[in-house]
């Protein structure tokens, strides 16, 4: 009897490893050289983008959130007493193990991505060449209907300054604090798709500039015939590089456009076929099973390999990140994937990245498992260096990309769940079943090291830093 | 080494299971008519198209109609309003599979497949090397998509409307319920 309730045991703990796996409150977070530095609720709302900015002696983060859920479409906003709609929260991070939230921007009305204010980015009058050299300005989406400029230069009471809507959708946009050009990415009205790229001049934000309206081929008011992906985000080099990368798709046909700045800028402008293909300088066509989310460039990397090579010694890298989308693996993998554009019309895949499922049975942890966006700094603390990749169920995961040809991961944090993680359902025999995990949605760094992520399931906002052998790959002390 | 006897039997028992194979492979591109099949005239075919983004739909052919059907799964622009633009139906409903060149013929209208909302348009094609009429069609379940596209001689209202009837029975719905329930 007794051997036979061992086998019983045995046979249990054999096929359930996935139950073990499953997340529960109160249990500790799962960590390989990376540690909790410091925690912010943020109201209980799901996030989406972290920018965070330096001020003066402060370091301020500004966080887009999602729409509200269907159980608490409006949280209560503790500061103000109210309930509001998810915005854009403030926090004040100088201090990384005692994050202070400093106030709440509500957003537009409506649940998960329909309302919100998702996208942020921040520069300083001082920086960009027409702005107030004492205002703080905050570039955000609110909901899909328009983009907003807001002071923060105190900020914790924002003053809203100009708005940028009638649009039919809105999404990760970039903005160059030097110059102040904004590569919005907006839906047009008359355009054929829900996301294209509106280029505005903002070097004075309180009045914006259009320089024209961009996208692929086939997208533009009056084509006709298949209508190209739609996109996801730019992010321009400036100036200095010239170059502007595109993603187009979040899970499916990605398409990396790699875009000359400055044709693209003062090119003719009307959006026939002709004159949006002119400024492209190379496209990489995707597998139509993984999308181009976020096109992180790393130019000129010396790669290690190839030292002793007559040509071809350093390498521009673009590292693309895929977004996975379904609850519990309902899609192929989505994933990163490192692409060598040093030869800008014949972009290659060199290597790709991703958290094996095993290592945590993640496809039955409940809610969605995959990439989704990695940093966007470009401080040289992390930047070529270290990328943090924000791989939702999985947490963040932190990749030595010193040799982008062999990623390899140096670290990872699961935060824990707490009683306001939000479930997340899949359909089994017609009816939901429902999980509750970690969600890790977005992930940014600063200058100082310190790295935030931020979790769409309503976790809030974990500060972490490297430890161990980590740190010695971004030359941390 | 085998006798030239024992060669000769192995070939044709190799010969009979590929027939077989090859009558199965038939079989399944040709399956048995379930009764609303048999009902409306709808015959199962073949799902014609190479492999892309999405799983392989079912499609159905009558007279010189035929239809194409699929759900996507999380490929909604907007969970909230559904299919609510032309533009969307240009993008979702499959109509670039017959031809990515095609051309709207008229702004599309609201539709209702029993009870999900969206939109349908017709389209000018051109399929093998001739000019043909297909109209695509779209409605949202939340974040999910269900699209159809026909080919035919869809400025016919009776034809058009016999589609979307098709697409109600339980032929169609029992198969994309099934679909939807389990993703």
């Amino acid at each position: 009897m007794t051997r036979q309730w061992l086998w019983i045991g045995v046979c249990l703990l054999g096929v359930s490893p996935a139950l073990a796996q499953e997340q529960k409150i109160g249990a500790p977070p799962e960590a390989s050289n990376m540690k909790l530095v410091g925690w912010n609720d943020l109201q209980a709302r799901s996030a989406y983008q972290p920018t965070i900015h330096k001020q003066g002696d402060r370091y301020i983060a500004y966080i887009g959130h999602h729409g509200g859920t269907d159980d608490v479409p409006t949280p209560v906003n503790p500061l103000t007493g109210k309930p509001e709609n998810n915005g854009t929260s403030i926090v004040d991070v100088t201090d990384p193990g005692h994050p202070k939230y400093l106030h709440h921007i509500p957003g537009a009305a409506g649940t998960y991505e329909a309302g919100g204010a998702q996208m942020v980015r921040v520069c300083d009058g001082a920086q960009l060449p027409k702005g107030d050299k004492s205002a703080v300005y905050m570039l955000r989406t609110f909901g899909g209907e328009a983009h907003e400029i807001w002071n923060v230069a105190d900020p914790a009471n924002p003053k809203l300054l100009a708005r940028l809507d009638g649009l039919k959708d809105t999404h990760k946009s970039w903005w160059e604090c030097d110059t102040g050009i904004a590569f919005l990415v907006s839906g047009a009205p008359d355009w054929r798709t829900r996301r294209m790229t509106q280029i505005y001049d903002l070097s004075d934000p309180v009045h914006p500039v259009k320089i024209r309206d961009f996208g692929l081929p086939g997208q533009q008011p009056g084509a006709t015939g298949q209508v190209p992906t739609e996109l996801h985000g730019p992010i321009s080099t400036g100036p200095e590089g010239n170059r502007v990368y595109f993603g187009y798709g979040t899970n499916k046909g990605g398409i990396v456009q790699i875009v000359d700045r400055k044709k693209l800028l003062e090119g003719p402008k009307e959006p026939t076929p002709e004159n949006l293909r002119a400024p492209e300088l190379g496209r990489l066509l995707m597998s139509a099973w993984n999308g181009a989310h976020t096109t992180f460039p790393m130019l000129k990397m010396p790669i290690a390999e190839f030292a002793n090579d007559k040509e071809g010694r350093t390498r521009d890298i673009v590292m693309i990140v895929d977004e996975a989308i379904l609850n519990e693996c309902g899609e192929p993998r989505q994933m990163i994937w490192f692409a060598d554009v040093t030869i800008e019309s014949r972009p290659t895949i060199i290597s790709t990245w991703t958290v094996p499922e095993a290592s945590g049975q993640f496809c039955e942890r409940g809610g969605r498992f995959g990439s989704h966006s990695s940093n966007e700094s470009m401080a040289p603390v992390f930047y070529k260096k270290v990328a943090f990749i924000a791989w939702f169920n999985a947490g963040v995961r932190a990749i030595d990309v010193r040799d982008p040809y062999h990623p390899k991961e140096i670290g990872y944090f699961i935060p824990a769940i707490t009683d306001k993680t939000d479930k997340r359902c899949i359909k089994v025999d017609g009816k939901d079943r429902c999980k509750v995990a970690i969600q890790t949605n977005n992930v940014e760094t600063d200058d100082r090291g310190y790295v935030y992520i931020v979790d769409r399931a309503n976790t809030g906002m974990h500060i972490l830093e490297l430890e161990g052998a980590a740190r010695q790959v971004a030359g941390l002390k | 080494m085998l006798s030239r006897r024992t060669l000769v039997h192995a070939s044709l028992a190799g010969g009979m299971v590929a027939a077989l194979a090859a009558f199965a492979a038939f079989a399944a591109w040709f399956p048995k008519p379930d009764r609303d099949e048999e009902a409306t005239g709808w015959r199962r075919i073949g799902w014609p198209f190479p492999r892309d983004a999405f799983p392989a739909g079912r499609a159905w052919r009558r007279d010189r109609t035929e239809v194409y059907v699929r759900p996507k799964i999380g490929f909604c622009a907007n969970c909230a309003t559904g299919v609510v633009e032309d533009s969307e139906v240009d993008r979702v409903s499959d109509v670039d599979l017959l031809d990515p060149d095609f051309v709207p013929v008229a702004e599309g209208r609201r539709i209702r497949i029993t009870d999900l909302l969206g939109r349908a348009r017709l389209y000018r094609i051109r399929k093998g090397g001739r000019e043909r009429l297909a109209q695509g069609l779209a409605v949202s379940l939340n974040c999910d998509l269900i699209v159809a596209v026909a080919v035919g001689p869809l400025d016919d209202e009776a034809v058009a409307g016999s589609v979307r009837h098709f697409l109600e029975t339980n032929t169609v719905q029992v198969w994309l319920n099934a679909q939807l329930e389990n993703k």
